[in-house]
Formats: C-alpha cells, sequence, structure tokens
C-alpha cells in the first residue's frame, strides 16, 4: 500500500482506481445477494448491511481522505452520523413498541 | 477579539484558528455531519412505512427496477472517481486534468438525476404511485427526492467550477480548497445513496 500513495497524505490516482473496482465489485455483490436471498436465506439482511457500511467506510476514509486528516475531523463528522443512529433507532423503536401495543 | 484580529490578518495563519484545519473546511465537515440527521429523518420515515399492511397499492418495494437503479449507483460511485481525481489534479497544479475531471463528474452526476427523473415518471405513468398515494410513497419520493436535489446542487457546483476554470484559464492555488469543499459534498451525496441503495432498494419489503 506505501507505494500507492506519494506520500503520507495523499494516494495517487491509481489508488483511486483501484478502490472504485473495490466499490463497484462490492456493488456487484450486493445486486446478486438481492436476487439470491431465497438461496441465502435470512443471512441476506446482515451482509447487505455490512457491504454497504464497508463501502461507506472506503468512501469516507480515501475519497474524503477522512483517514489522513485530523482526529478532530473523525470526530466531529462521526459525532453527527452516531447521534442520528441513536435518535432514529429510539424512534423505530417506541414506534415499534406502539405498534405491538395496537395489535394486543 | 479585536486584539486577534490586528495580530493576525485575514488571508494568513488567522484562517486555520487554533485547530489547524481550515475554517471552511471545519465548516463543511460540520454541515456534512449535521447532514446525517436531515437524511436520517426522511429514511427513518420510510422504514416506518415501507411494509405497515394496510395502505394503499403500490408499495415502493412492489414497483423498484433493481437493474436499473444498480446501474444509477454505480454512475454514482464512479462520480466520486472522477471527483477524486479532480482534485489529485488540482493538487498537482494539473488545470487541465481538473476541467476534464470535473466535467466528467457533472456529467455522471447529471446521468444519475436523468436516471431519478426517468425512475419517477415510470412510477406514476406506468405503477400509479404516486407522491399522495401513500405514506409509502411519500416517504420515497420526498427521501430519494430531496438526495436528488443534493446531487443537482453538486452538478451546479461542479459546473461554477468547470466554468470558472475555462474563464480564468485555470483555477488558482485559492481556489484548490473550493474544489475540496466541492469534493467533500460529493462524496458525502454518495455515501448517502449507498444507505439509501441498501436500506431503500434492496432490504424494504411490501406487505404480505
Amino acid at each position: 500500500m506505501a507505494s500507492d500513495t506519494t506520500h503520507a497524505t495523499h494516494p495517487t490516482p491509481l489508488l483511486y482506481v483501484k478502490i472504485a473496482v473495490l466499490l463497484a465489485i462490492l456493488t456487484g455483490i450486493e445486486v446478486a445477494l438481492f436476487y439470491l436471498e431465497e438461496t441465502v436465506g435470512p443471512l441476506v439482511i446482515p451482509f447487505l448491511i455490512v457491504l454497504a457500511f464497508l463501502k461507506f467506510v472506503i468512501v469516507i476514509g480515501y475519497y474524503m481522505h477522512l483517514r489522513y486528516e485530523k482526529p478532530l475531523l473523525s470526530r466531529f463528522f462521526s459525532a453527527g452520523f452516531v447521534l442520528a443512529i441513536l435518535v432514529y433507532a429510539v424512534v423505530l423503536g417506541t414506534f415499534g413498541v406502539l405498534a405491538i401495543r395496537a395489535a394486543t | 477579539m479585536a486584539d486577534v484580529a490586528q495580530a493576525v490578518p485575514a488571508g494568513t495563519h488567522g484562517e486555520h484558528e487554533s485547530t489547524g484545519i481550515e475554517h471552511r473546511k471545519l465548516g463543511m465537515w460540520v454541515f456534512l455531519s449535521s447532514e446525517f440527521l436531515f437524511f436520517g429523518a426522511f429514511i427513518t420515515t420510510y422504514l416506518l412505512f415501507a411494509s405497515r399492511p394496510g395502505l394503499a397499492r403500490p408499495y415502493p418495494a412492489e414497483v423498484y427496477d433493481i437493474p436499473f437503479t444498480s446501474v444509477s449507483s454505480f454512475v454514482l460511485l464512479m462520480s466520486s472517481l472522477t471527483m477524486v481525481l479532480a482534485h489529485n489534479a488540482i493538487e498537482r497544479n494539473d488545470q487541465s486534468g481538473t476541467r476534464t475531471w470535473l466535467l466528467a463528474t457533472a456529467m455522471l452526476g447529471s446521468i444519475f438525476i436523468g436516471g431519478q427523473v426517468f425512475e419517477f415518471t415510470a412510477f406514476v405513468t406506468e405503477y400509479g404511485m404516486k407522491l399522495t398515494t401513500s405514506p409509502a410513497a411519500s416517504a420515497f419520493f420526498v427521501l430519494t427526492g430531496f438526495h436528488g436535489l443534493h446531487v443537482l446542487v453538486g452538478v451546479l457546483m461542479l459546473f461554477s467550477l468547470y466554468g470558472m476554470s475555462r474563464r480564468m484559464g485555470g483555477l488558482s492555488p485559492k481556489h484548490h480548497l473550493n474544489v475540496e469543499l466541492v469534493g467533500l459534498y460529493w462524496h458525502f451525496v454518495d455515501i448517502i445513496w449507498i444507505v439509501i441503495f441498501t436500506v431503500v432498494y434492496l432490504l424494504s419489503k411490501p406487505p404480505l
């Protein structure tokens, strides 16, 4: 990987292209899993979530250069992401509980 | 504060503040961070209604054209590659390369928007799924529509940078940060689509 960076903070165009190929492959696997759902079974859901998270992290880390930036930016950025996950998990949980109560 | 302003003239190290990060860059990252909450609200709303029984049909998951949307996703992913190559080119002061990659990114973004317009038109005319059909349809159109609006804003910024570069014969070093900021915004739009494609298109199912 060291040869793919011009110096500590700047990946080369070749590395960017390799990452794009990887992202395309991951997207292809996602679509294939969608069509193979009956074969793979309920594991499709965690697989798809993991693949999306991988693509998400790769784009942020390499294309947005967050892995080469100061940690302060990572903290700001991840704070918004974590806050959103927590807030909306509570919302979904609350509506889920309300739906169960309404059904019983 | 006045002492600070006098001690650090505008346009020098004062722009970096005590964090060591350019103000506009820090502002962009904070803005993008807040966008997680913006899109999170719409994704959550979609999840609440996407599989709820008893709503008017069709449900969004009944009308998706996954092969078509997969190609759109691929186009948007590749636009992230061209955007990062534009950023790389401007860092090397390669003005011609910067213009080429900025234009390529704007064109790929335009293709994505065109695909979304085509998809929305097909949903309305072929399947009768409109904004007002059901809460699930509303949530789908509002979520993907706002994402498309973000892409459109990105395309306009890209064409602006391209036009500036053409008019001025190249982007000066003081414009390098502009390319980086537009790039950050563009990649963020891409990662939001990564989430939407998986959660909304691939994982959601209509009720039995």
